[in-house]
């Protein structure tokens, strides 16, 4: 029951955001600002851990294609494998794990310190300006650093195809488009859209809600990452069914 | 020079916990505690999550193969890509993410509760009371949930090849069959028994270190979740270069 209770506040709570987001007036600078802080904190974990996950797929993908002897083809399968899956899923649990927490731990602490309170007596919104920018922020932050993520781990691939197991680098870089097209890329770039909606409503939900001091914020950090990363790893099975689909 | 001395300060840290698990007698009761709470956080989860990578895997080897009239390669890319890599990777990322951060908050609050203090005031090693039991309850609970989370992903890979995507079920078991041996399941085991150590200490780590007030808590959960992951992510390429690579299929 309480579930069910909780899954209505968030739905009211995402449509006073949405409507807010589509009617002026809009917090330009902070949502900027968040949007500078939350690519500039992600940017190294999500390069650190897409790079080794383009090193292992190119290391387990020489096997397969060893079978073939279509070793040439292992940069399209690398960066068909990074452009529609790796790269807007783990860039995904990285802006969740690290951008997504941080904004609940803000929220959360400003609502714990009734700074939230503070703002409405105020008679200023604190959706529009503390939630809004931060949403905002995610969604525009997420397929960014998507994009990077999926150079990091082609450059992965290369790393152990070229470098370690003496590959050629010509034929590497020569096939990486064979299989792959544009809509790969924009295929990535619409899930991570979603993705960053998703991450951005839920931390937010979870930071403005939080209640019992300073182990709640800890409370609601926690459930951010793990509701989060459910959340769009199961709209990420219907998206790419409905993207990418089975080519009869 | 900042990330240097923390990184220094983390290696204090593990030998003070090193000194006082070895020095204590091993607090059984408490670590089958931890144990048994770590694992039902985060089986539900970890059950949901490793069925829906399944699910794209299978989509993802079809599309990768389909343009080659590989499809029936489906099998061995799940067992591959699957078995060897995401699903250790996985139960690694949803336990930093749910029990990980969970030890991270609670500790922080702890240390800006002064609760830690009061242990020390007690005499009782915090180092000993607090981190070994969940320490030996990670390392106890990851590598039957790397099991789980295996079979998992294998079979919502199979439902969706045959039930979505039409191929036939015999086939993709018996390349599925051909790419994996029983030997696999213990190396991915081991693999999980190394992430369940970073996890923890990680974490633990983090939390003992919080700085004081809500923002410490949050921050210090924050942390423990992306340093775990990272660290993991980096500490995988090694172990399955380690444990796979020249052994063929």
């Amino acid at each position: 029951m309480e579930r069910i209770a909780a899954l209505g506040r968030f739905t009211i709570f995402s449509a006073r955001v949405g409507w807010r987001v589509l009617t002026p007036w809009w917090e330009v600078q902070e949502t900027a600002r968040h949007t500078w802080l939350i690519a500039t904190r992600c940017l190294l974990p999500v390069t650190a851990v897409v790079f080794p996950f383009g090193m292992v797929m190119a290391l387990q993908g020489l096997e397969i294609f060893e079978i073939f002897g279509a070793q040439r083809l292992l940069s399209s399968l690398v960066s068909v494998a990074v452009f529609r899956e790796l790269s807007p899923v783990l860039a995904s649990v990285l802006v969740a794990a690290q951008g997504g927490s941080a904004f609940a731990a803000e929220l959360g602490a400003m609502r714990i310190k009734e700074e939230l309170d503070a703002t409405e007596i105020m008679a200023i919104d604190s959706l529009r300006t503390h939630v809004v920018p931060r949403v905002l922020a995610t969604v525009i932050a997420t397929p960014i650093l998507n994009l990077i993520g999926s150079i990091a781990g082609i450059g992965g691939g290369f790393f152990t195809a070229v470098c370690l197991k003496g590959e050629t680098a010509g034929v590497y870089w020569g096939n990486i488009w064979a299989l792959t097209h544009s809509s790969d890329v924009f295929g990535g770039l619409f899930k991570t859209t979603v993705f960053g909606v998703l991450i951005g409503l839920i931390a937010t939900y979870q930071g403005y809600y939080a209640t019992g001091g300073a182990a709640g914020v800890g409370k609601a950090v926690n459930d951010t990452v793990v509701i989060s990363v459910t959340a769009f790893v199961i709209a990420n099975y219907f998206l790419t069914s409905a993207l990418f689909g089975a080519i009869q | 020079m900042n990330a240097l001395a923390e990184f220094g300060r983390f290696g204090l840290f593990v030998a003070t916990f090193a000194r006082a698990s070895a020095t204590h007698p091993p607090p059984v009761r408490r670590s089958i505690e931890e144990a048994y709470r770590i694992g039902v956080l985060s089986l539900p989860i970890l059950l949901i999550i490793s069925a829906f990578v399944g699910t794209n895997l299978a989509l993802q080897g079809y599309n990768a193969f389909a343009p080659l009239g590989g499809q029936r390669l489906v099998g061995m890319f799940v067992a591959l890509a699957g078995v060897r890599e995401l699903a250790p990777m996985m139960v690694a990322s949803m336990v930093a993410a749910k029990a990980g951060t969970e030890m991270a908050s609670q500790i922080a609050v702890m240390r800006i509760r002064e609760q830690i203090d009061a242990l020390e005031v007690m005499a009782i090693n915090p180092h000993w009371f607090l981190i070994t039991p969940r320490f030996i309850g990670i390392l106890l609970v990851l590598p039957p949930l790397t099991v789980i989370s295996i079979f998992t992903l294998t079979v919502s890979s199979y439902l969706v090849s045959t039930l979505q995507l039409g191929l036939n079920g015999a086939e993709f078991l018996a390349y599925f069959t051909d790419t994996t041996e029983p030997m696999d399941l213990v190396y991915c085991m081991i693999k999980a028994f190394f992430f369940g150590i970073i996890i923890c200490l990680v974490s633990c780590f983090y939390g003992f270190n919080s700085k004081s007030g809500p923002n410490g808590v949050g921050e210090a959960t924050n942390a423990s979740v992306v340093v775990s992951a990272v660290s993991c992510a980096l500490l995988n390429y090694l172990m399955s270069e380690i444990l796979f690579s020249g052994r063929g299929l």
